[in-house]
């Protein structure tokens, strides 16, 4: 699915174009540790998290990870902004909370089917 | 072959993953890319960050060749007490101001050990923590590098067989009158340099200058076997042998025994929490390659840390220092383990010349030897769990046991493939049992307490003895070896060149060497 399908459900702006509103997803990982983020980040994955900071854009950068959702409100610093055009990086911020934000991915992503990852 | 050194600055948390991408912009440019390239990334960024949370400065080694990818990253800190709790997924000490940008997560080194081939942590207190990963690119694991510590002079062979029948491996071979080693097969012990009295195997060691040639910068550490200290007969005690190698110029002088005290005092924690026994304890490096290659089945029965030549590399990963080799398997752990080349190997062959024409030379100065509570000495509480066994044959012989289930009543299995532990190997003159006394009763001063603890992880069975990489084929290869064994007159003369009938009939099925035949069957063997 393209970025641009996945994020019309979450209401988000976008600060950081990256790759493009065309980026393929094909998942969305959600989490506030980086190591997890790290470990499941990938070249089809969106990261949600409650994080802003510019580590978020290194992962992404490493782990040719096409986009970053950052939930609820949270501003993301200079920083992240500037490390996200050299990651080509996609960065969304969202006014949901997390819950709302991976619930309505969810089902845009697998419709109501509740067994898919 | 590439190797590249990337700094990592300690507590900078903005400049954090600028070695990690300037990796990954290498092998990218390489072709890297892929599961193998996300291996490498989760492996790189989690060392740089532990470098960035918890030390004061670091960097990341790495080297690609083509087979395998090595990373090492070696940093000056805190280093880790307690490195069994520091594995834990989710236990972390790391700051609030790392917590709150998403680290600490306690995931770190896991993560790291998930995604590599190989993996090792040496860290001591006080002095910093090393880390090194091996991800390989094929799936089946390249052959370890066994075989490699030993040097062949074959224009001193007289070809009197003795080493085919020594060799507890079967890895010797005389062709055409000239020795060979097949290195999948040998584990560097040292049988074949003590059994061959002609001096045809020896450890390949460079020759080297003084310890101010060796290093520029003025004299550093040497590390040596405790026996090298007590070569020299009655007239000159381990105390004079000591003050000989001060004034060639080594500031100080260490001992790999001291990391034999640290290496038990973990592998009797790590059999204390083991249900399965006998645990085996990684103290002598060529035991541990023996289980790797002849009893796989007991490859998860080896206590997971480093053998202790291996933890006295690591401490000296920041310096330069010289090591003295007691024997070729640690030879070959050395030349593996010094990624930077920042280590100095020195025969003790040339090492103990040296001493001795200094000590015919220099007044005696009055020097003191620090000791380690020795293996029977003072500090011996020794646990009544552990079996110490030395020698080859016993070594064999209590693995077969251990692999029958049969060794179960004991802990620990702390086997040696020379007698008496290293004061026994070959390449030392003096008998084990009276260069043991002789350290045993020199001037004792209380030697500094290690803190160090070490992790490597996990071992693999060596192919060495599977006959080919498809089951299939090594099936009808098997087949094709026993037939053939049965036509062989089974007398293992060796004169054929191969210790057994059996191990001709295999280098004739793997095709090992051209025209070979039993000269007593009348078919040759060669049908």
């Amino acid at each position: 699915m393209k970025l641009e399908e996945l994020i019309e459900v979450i209401d988000v702006r976008m600060l950081q174009p990256g790759g493009g509103r065309g980026a393929e997803i094909a998942r969305v990982f959600a989490g506030d540790k980086i190591s997890a983020l790290l470990e499941q980040a990938g070249p089809e994955t969106m990261l949600v998290t409650n994080l802003a900071n510019a580590q978020l854009a290194c992962v992404a950068e490493l782990m040719d990870c096409p986009a970053l959702c950052l939930v609820g409100g949270a501003e993301p610093d200079s920083q992240l902004l500037e490390a996200a055009v050299r990651a080509e990086t996609s960065v969304v911020v969202c006014g949901l909370d997390m819950f709302e934000t991976c619930g309505r991915l969810h089902r845009r992503l697998y419709g109501d089917d509740t067994r898919q990852p | 072959m590439i190797t590249s050194c990337f700094p990592i600055a300690g507590g900078r948390f903005e400049d954090a993953g600028i070695a990690s991408r300037k990796l990954k912009e290498q092998l990218k440019k390489i072709g890297v890319a892929g599961q193998i390239m996300r291996r490498i990334m989760i492996a790189a960024y989690e060392a740089e960050m532990n470098v960035v949370i918890h030390a004061f400065k670091g960097n990341l080694w790495a080297r690609f060749d083509g087979e395998q990818f090595n990373m090492e990253v070696v940093d000056e800190g805190p280093g880790i007490a307690d490195l069994h709790l520091a594995m834990k997924p989710g236990f972390s000490t790391a700051s609030v101001e790392a917590k709150q940008l998403g680290f600490g997560a306690g995931m770190g080194l896991p993560n790291i050990e998930k995604v590599s081939d190989l993996f090792e942590v040496y860290s001591q207190v006080g002095q910093g923590t090393r880390v090194r990963s091996t991800i390989y690119l094929k799936t089946q694991p390249v052959e370890q590098s066994a075989g490699q510590g030993l040097s062949i002079h074959e224009e001193l062979c007289v070809g009197c067989l003795d080493c085919l029948k020594a060799c507890p491996t079967r890895a010797l071979r005389v062709w055409n009158g000239q020795p060979h080693i097949l290195s999948a097969l040998c584990i560097e012990c040292t049988t074949c340099i003590e059994t061959c009295r002609w001096g045809v195997f020896k450890v390949p060691v460079t020759r080297s200058g003084n310890a101010s040639k060796e290093s520029p910068a003025g004299a550093h550490t040497l590390v040596i076997p405790r026996a090298l200290l007590t070569q020299f007969g009655s007239k000159i005690p381990p105390t004079a042998t000591l003050a000989a190698l001060i004034s060639l110029g080594y500031k100080d002088i260490r001992f790999t025994e001291e990391w034999d005290q640290e290496l038990r005092r973990m592998v009797s924690r790590y059999a204390a929490e083991r249900e399965v026994h006998p645990v085996i304890s990684p103290i002598c490096p060529a035991v541990v390659s023996l289980v790797e290659s002849q009893f796989p089945s007991l490859i998860p029965q080896i206590a997971p840390f480093m053998t202790p030549i291996e933890a006295a590399v690591e401490a000296w990963a920041l310096g330069t220092a010289s090591f003295v080799p007691a024997c070729p398997s640690q030879h070959t752990l050395l030349k593996r383990a010094d990624l930077s080349g920042r280590l100095r190997i020195i025969d003790p062959a040339e090492l103990s010349a040296r001493v001795l024409r200094q000590v015919g030379t220099q007044t005696e100065t009055p020097v003191r030897i620090r000791k380690h509570s020795d293996r029977k000495g003072s500090g011996g509480n020794r646990d009544p769990g552990v079996l110490e066994a030395w020698g080859i044959r016993n070594v064999v012989e209590i693995l077969e046991q251990a692999e029958r289930g049969l060794a179960g009543d004991f802990r620990i299995l702390e086997l040696s493939c020379c007698e008496n532990g290293c004061y026994g190997t070959p390449l030392f003159q003096e008998n084990p049992y009276m260069a043991e006394k002789r350290w045993s009763a020199s001037v004792l001063e209380p030697g500094r307490p290690l803190s160090v603890a070490s992790i490597r992880q996990p071992r693999r069975a060596r192919p060495g003895m599977r006959l080919d990489p498809d089951m299939c084929k090594a099936i009808e290869k098997l087949a094709r070896i026993d037939e053939l064994t049965t036509e062989l007159p089974g007398r293992d003369c060796g004169v054929c060149g191969a210790p057994t009938c059996s191990s001709l009939a295999e280098d004739i099925v793997l095709e090992r060497h051209p025209g070979l035949e039993c000269p007593f069957s009348p078919t040759g063997g060669s049908s």
